[in-house]
C-alpha cells in the first residue's frame, strides 16, 4: 500500500511538473535542467532617457523602467521578423526610420499581402501618448498594443504561442531575456515579457530637438525664414497682430510635441450622417455615435517623412491636407469646432479659410518640423544591419 | 566627573521634554468630489441646453484649480497646490461629464469657514512649461499649454450655439482662458468639517452661470464666440474667469 502511495505521489508530481511547464506561452516544454539560465550575469543597468531639454520628461510605467537590456532586447525584436508566421515581417516593416517610422503606404500590408484600412503611424515620442493607442486608440498602452501586431491576420499572422516557443529555442534570445528581466529559465520567456521590451524601446525613439522649429523656439530667431515664420504664427494662433489668419492647427496639434493625443472629427469626410462613416474610429472602440469619425491627432514632428497622409492615406501631399483644412470642413456634426474656423472671422461664425501664400506659408512650416538627426539616430536602427 | 553626570542628567532631562511636546497632527484623509453642471445637473457633453433664447451645446470642459486651502479665521491650510479637472474627456463612452474625486492626505481635522480656490494656475507655476515638472503631475499635462503664450490654459470651454435659433448648431464658441491676468482667486464661506470619515466636500461648476453676467444677464456669445489669441486682449478670458465666484457652489 505503501508503495502504491509513492507511485501515486510521483505520478501526481510528474503531472503537475508537466502541467507547469505547459502552461507556459510557448507548446513545447522546456525542462529546468535544459532551460537554465542562472549562469548569465543579470545587472539591470538603468537607462536615462536622451531628450531635448525643452521636451517634457520621457515617461514609462512603474513595472517597466527603461534598463540598457531591456531596450537593447526591444530594439532586436522590434526589427526581428521572427515575430511573423513566416519571418519576413517585423514591427519595422510598418514603422521604419526614413518614414519617421512609418511605411509610406496609404494602408499597410501585412505578410499574406493583405492590405489593412488604415495607415501606419507614425512611432516618434510616441512615449508621450498617454491618452490610447492606434488611430482608434483601442490600447491603452505600449505593451498593451505591442501585442496586438503579432496575432492579427493582416499583419504578422501568428500566435505568440509561435512566437515564444521560437524565441526560447533561439541561439540568442534567451540570454537577452535573461539580462533584460532577470528570467531564470527559458521556460520564463513570455509574451509579456516581450511586450515589454518592444515598449521600452518604443519609447527612446524622442525628437533631436534640432529642427528649425526648435532651433527657433530655444531662442534662435533665424531659425526660420519669412515664410516659415508667418505659417508658425498661423499654425500657432499668434499672427493677429500681422494681419495673419488663425490657421487653428494647434488646437489638435498642440504642446512640444505637436499631438496633443486627442481625438477630432478633422472634416475630411462628408457623410449624410454619423452613422456613414466608413471608416468608425474612435466609435468603433467605444460605440458611442458621436465618436464615429475621430481618429487620435497624430504628431507633426518630421511629417514631411511620412506621407501619405490621415487615416487611410487618402492625401500624398502636405499641401493637400492643408488644402482640405482651409476649406473648414463640411458641417458634419461632430466635426470639431476648430475645423470650421480657418481663416479670419467674417461674422455669424464663418471664416474665410486661408490664400494660396498662407497654405504656402504653413506648408513650409511643416517642413520645418523636420528632424533628420531622430530618424538617422543610430541608437534607432536595425541592430541586425 | 560631577559634571559630566550632571550634564548627561541635563540632557536626558532636555529630551525628555522634548519627547513629551504633542507629535505633529497627522491629519487625515479629505475627499473633495468636482463636478460640472448646467443649470445646477450634472453636465453632459453634446446635449442642447437651453441658453438665453436659444441653445448651446457644450462639448469640452476643462480646467486648472491651483493653491487649494481651508480657512479659519486667519488661518489658511494648504490642501494642494494644484488640480488638473477633465470633465469630458474624448474616450469617455458616456457622455455624461466625469465626476473626479480626489482624496488629498494629511489635512488637519477641524472645523473651517470656507475654502479659498485659484482659477487657473498660478503666476509661479505659470513661469514655468510642462518640460519643467515630472512626467504624470498635473502641470506636465502639455494639452492645455499654450506655446504662444508661454502659459497653462486655465480653462478650456468650448461648444457651439445656434445662433439663428433654427435647430443648427451653427456657431462654434470657444473659451480658452489662459495668461497671469485671468488668474482668479475666490473665497467660498462655507463651514466645512474635516474628519476622517465625514462626509465628502462637493464643488460643482455651473456652465449657465459661468455664462452669465454680473447682472444676471446670458453672456453674449454671438459677439464674443471665442477668446482673443492676443496676449494683450485678455477682456473675454477676465468675463469668463470672474464668473467663477458666482458658478462655483460649494457642498458638504
Amino acid at each position: 500500500m505503501k508503495k502504491v502511495l509513492h507511485i501515486r505521489n510521483f505520478g501526481l508530481l510528474l503531472l503537475g511538473a508537466i502541467a507547469f511547464f505547459q502552461c507556459q506561452d510557448g507548446n513545447t516544454p522546456i525542462t529546468p535542467d535544459e532551460g537554465d539560465l542562472t549562469d548569465i550575469p543579470y545587472n539591470p543597468k538603468p537607462y536615462a532617457v536622451p531628450k531635448p531639454a525643452h521636451f517634457p520628461e520621457v515617461p514609462f510605467p512603474a513595472d517597466n523602467p527603461f534598463t540598457v537590456d531591456g531596450i537593447a532586447l526591444g530594439r532586436r525584436l522590434f526589427y526581428d521578423p521572427i515575430l511573423s508566421a513566416d519571418s519576413t515581417m517585423s514591427c519595422s516593416g510598418c514603422h521604419l526610420p526614413q518614414g519617421s517610422f512609418t511605411d509610406n503606404y496609404a494602408v499597410s500590408v501585412g505578410i499574406d499581402g493583405i492590405a489593412g484600412k488604415r495607415s501606419s503611424m507614425s512611432l516618434l515620442n510616441i512615449a508621450y501618448a498617454n491618452n490610447g493607442l492606434f488611430w482608434d486608440g483601442r490600447s491603452k498602452t505600449l505593451e498593451e498594443q505591442a501585442l496586438l501586431p503579432v496575432e492579427d491576420p493582416i499583419e504578422l499572422h501568428t500566435t505568440w504561442a509561435n512566437v515564444i516557443e521560437k524565441l526560447r529555442k533561439h541561439p540568442t534570445y534567451p540570454e537577452y531575456f535573461r539580462k533584460a528581466f532577470g528570467i531564470a529559465n527559458k521556460g520564463e520567456i513570455t509574451k509579456e515579457l516581450a511586450a515589454k521590451a518592444i515598449a521600452q524601446f518604443e519609447r527612446i525613439l524622442i525628437s533631436s530637438g534640432t529642427s528649425k522649429f526648435d532651433q527657433f523656439i530655444n531662442g534662435n530667431i533665424d531659425a526660420l525664414d519669412e515664410e516659415e515664420l508667418d505659417g508658425k504664427l498661423m499654425f500657432f494662433d499668434e499672427g493677429a497682430a500681422y494681419n495673419l489668419p488663425d490657421g487653428q492647427c494647434f488646437h489638435c496639434h498642440g504642446g512640444i510635441t505637436l499631438t496633443g493625443n486627442q481625438f477630432f472629427n478633422n472634416g475630411i469626410d462628408s457623410v449624410a450622417s454619423l452613422d456613414d462613416f466608413r471608416d468608425k474610429g474612435l466609435g468603433g472602440v467605444t460605440g458611442n455615435r458621436f465618436h464615429n469619425g475621430k481618429f487620435r491627432t497624430p504628431t507633426l514632428r518630421n511629417i514631411a517623412f511620412s506621407a501619405p497622409y490621415m487615416h487611410d492615406g487618402r492625401f500624398q501631399t502636405l499641401e493637400e491636407c492643408v488644402a482640405q483644412y482651409a476649406d473648414n470642413g463640411f458641417g458634419v456634426e461632430n466635426e470639431d469646432i476648430f475645423i470650421g474656423q480657418m481663416g479670419f472671422p467674417l461674422g455669424n461664425g464663418k471664416y474665410s479659410g486661408l490664400n494660396a501664400y498662407q497654405q504656402r506659408a504653413l506648408v513650409k512650416f511643416l517642413h520645418a518640423l523636420t528632424d533628420t538627426v531622430a530618424i538617422n539616430n543610430p541608437d534607432f536602427q536595425n541592430p541586425f544591419k | 566627573m560631577k559634571n559630566v553626570i550632571l550634564s548627561a542628567f541635563a540632557a536626558a532631562a532636555l529630551i525628555s521634554v522634548s519627547a513629551c511636546k504633542e507629535p505633529a497632527d497627522p491629519g487625515v484623509d479629505f475627499a473633495i468630489n468636482f463636478k460640472a453642471t448646467y443649470d445646477s445637473s450634472q453636465l453632459e457633453k453634446n446635449k442642447p441646453y437651453n441658453f438665453d433664447a436659444t441653445q448651446i451645446v457644450v462639448q469640452r470642459y476643462r480646467l486648472y484649480l491651483s493653491d487649494i486651502a481651508l480657512v479659519k479665521d486667519t488661518t489658511v491650510v494648504p490642501v494642494t497646490d494644484v488640480v488638473y479637472l477633465d470633465f469630458t474627456p474624448d474616450q469617455a463612452a458616456s457622455d455624461l461629464s466625469k465626476t473626479p474625486r480626489i482624496v488629498f492626505s494629511g489635512i488637519p481635522a477641524g472645523e473651517y469657514d470656507g475654502i479659498r480656490i485659484g482659477f487657473g494656475v498660478n503666476a509661479a507655476n505659470n513661469a514655468k512649461q510642462p518640460s519643467d515638472f515630472p512626467a504624470g503631475t498635473p502641470l506636465a499635462n502639455e494639452l492645455d499649454y499654450w506655446l504662444g503664450w508661454r502659459s497653462y490654459i486655465f480653462t478650456v470651454l468650448d461648444g457651439r450655439m445656434d445662433s439663428d435659433k433654427d435647430g443648427d448648431m451653427d456657431l462654434p464658441y470657444s473659451y480658452h482662458c489662459g495668461s497671469d491676468p485671468v488668474y482668479r482667486v475666490f473665497t467660498f464661506n462655507q463651514h466645512i468639517h474635516v474628519e476622517e470619515g465625514h462626509p465628502e466636500l462637493n464643488i460643482e461648476f455651473d456652465i449657465r452661470k459661468l455664462l452669465l453676467n454680473d447682472n444676471g444677464t446670458y453672456y453674449d456669445i454671438l459677439a464674443n464666440n471665442a477668446t482673443s489669441n492676443l496676449v494683450t486682449d485678455t477682456r473675454v478670458a477676465e468675463d469668463i474667469s470672474s464668473h467663477y465666484d458666482t458658478a462655483t457652489t460649494i457642498k458638504q
